[in-house]
């Protein structure tokens, strides 16, 4: 009974410690629990009591293994907490929105359903609060098995005094809306993209009942684009974390800036380099749900309005794109030439 | 937090720094923990079992111990033993811990007409 307890201390410490060592602690721990009952009772039986007081005096086994360890272990630890804590509400806030932003549309488009609409949005709800939970506390995970935060926390290992932050000068900060405000877009744009991507189009509402949509793009083209939008969409995530938490722009991070936007510019360029990502049968299909007969006068404008469109979203895009790039490269110019 | 807890808190830090010289200085003969814990109780410095055995383990893996098991007594025991590394280190510390009590005796007792001299 007295020994029973022994080895749930025993146990009790040695199962949060490294493998290698657990035996060699094991004995070592056992030996001093009997040297200290020994030294306790001068000969006589131990009692419970007694085993008890010698486990009290050597305290708390979680405690003893942290001693043992050296260090003690985090998932994340109680420095990039914060930063895990505003990361975090932002995803959810942000999925949460998207998710809502969805099942109106979807109600508005077919107010019949608007139950099952409910029922179903609660469920996709649920479901990405729990994958936006787990990737946020995956990424830090990992940030925090990487050690990263040595290095941009906690610079007391080898300081130096150039290491002072900088005055705050507007060039260089990086105001906290900025990455907030583009992680719920990035966010937003990814629940669009992933769940309601056909809802891309021109809608045509009838009376009772549900709305039509003529979709821009060929949805199982768009499919196939799908997993490299992902992994820009991530790399954007994982820029947004950092500049969250460094709040500053350093050359390296305006770098993974440039070449992020680099990449969504490829991709961009990849995607619509040839025309079978639009809906090849948008006219047709609008001809058919909106009634307008072929080679009429309105025919013929929109007709024209769809192909200039077609290239003028492309060049937007390309634009933006090109003006996003600009603008780090000039930062970067400015803090090199500092 | 009131004074007592402080004034505690404050006496273990000034402890902890001192155990490792107490520990090098007492394993010129190889000891196990809990004969070097009864040891060092005996010359007035207590210090938990739970507190030695970690940091036994850790001097041996910074390199200034060496351990071996004896498992020819009824209970087997880990000895620790200090290393020629060691006995350096413990030289050197007993330099530092000699000059610091110098500077800091200078300063309590008064001795250049500033201090306030407890003694």
């Amino acid at each position: 009974m007295e020994m029973e307890l022994i080895e749930r201390y025993i146990y009790a410490v040695t199962y949060r410690l490294h493998e290698k060592q657990r035996k060699d602690i094991e004995q070592e721990l056992r030996g001093l629990i009997e040297d200290m009952l020994d030294d306790r009772l001068q000969g006589r039986a131990p009692s419970r009591k007694d085993v008890e007081e010698v486990l009290q005096e050597l305290g708390n086994p979680r405690l003893l293994a942290d001693q043992y360890r050296g260090y003690k272990r985090y998932l994340i630890s109680p420095e990039m907490f914060p930063f895990y804590l505003t990361v975090m509400k932002i995803v959810l806030a942000s999925i949460g929105l998207g998710m809502f932003v969805a099942f109106c549309v979807q109600s508005i488009m077919n107010p019949a359903s608007v139950l099952d609409h409910f029922v179903n949005s609660l469920v996709t709800f649920l479901n990405g609060c729990l994958q936006g939970f787990a990737w946020v506390t995956i990424i830090f995970g990992l940030i925090e098995y990487a050690g990263v935060k040595k290095d941009v926390l906690n610079r007391s290992v080898a300081w130096k005094p150039a290491d002072l932050p900088e005055l705050p000068d507007h060039q260089s900060q990086i105001k906290r809306s900025d990455p907030i405000a583009s992680i719920i877009f990035t966010i937003l744009f990814a629940v669009l993209i992933s769940f309601s991507f056909d809802l891309l189009g021109i809608w045509r509402f009838q009376d009772g009942e549900s709305a039509s949509v003529v979709p821009f793009f060929n949805e199982s083209v768009m499919q196939g684009f799908l997993p490299f939008i992902w992994i820009v969409l991530a790399l954007t995530l994982l820029k947004d974390c950092i500049k969250l938490i460094t709040r500053k722009w350093s050359v390296k991070l305006l770098s993974f800036d440039i070449i992020i936007s680099l990449a969504s510019l490829v991709l961009l360029l990849f995607m619509f380099s040839d025309t079978s990502i639009w809906n090849n049968s948008f006219m047709e299909q609008i001809e058919q749900i909106a009634h307008i007969p072929r080679n009429s006068e309105d025919y013929e404008s929109l007709l024209a309005i769809w192909n200039a469109s077609k290239s003028v979203t492309v060049y937007a895009a390309v634009i933006v794109m090109l003006f996003a790039i600009g603008s780090s490269a000039y930062k970067m110019f400015r803090l090199i030439k500092k | 937090m009131d004074i007592h807890e402080t004034l505690g808190s404050l006496t273990q830090e000034l402890r902890r720094g001192t155990l490792i010289i107490g520990v090098l200085s007492q394993l010129s003969e190889p000891q196990y923990g809990y004969s070097l814990v009864t040891v060092l109780a005996e010359k007035g410095i207590h210090i938990d079992p739970s507190t030695l055995y970690p940091l036994l383990r850790r001097l041996e893996k910074q390199g200034l111990l060496e351990s071996r098991w004896d498992t020819n007594e009824a209970r087997p025991r880990k000895y620790y033993l200090i290393s020629a590394d060691g006995a350096e280190v413990y030289k050197q510390l007993c330099e530092e811990w000699n000059s610091m009590k110098q500077s800091l005796d200078s300063l309590l007792i008064g001795g250049d007409g500033h201090g306030d001299g407890v003694n």
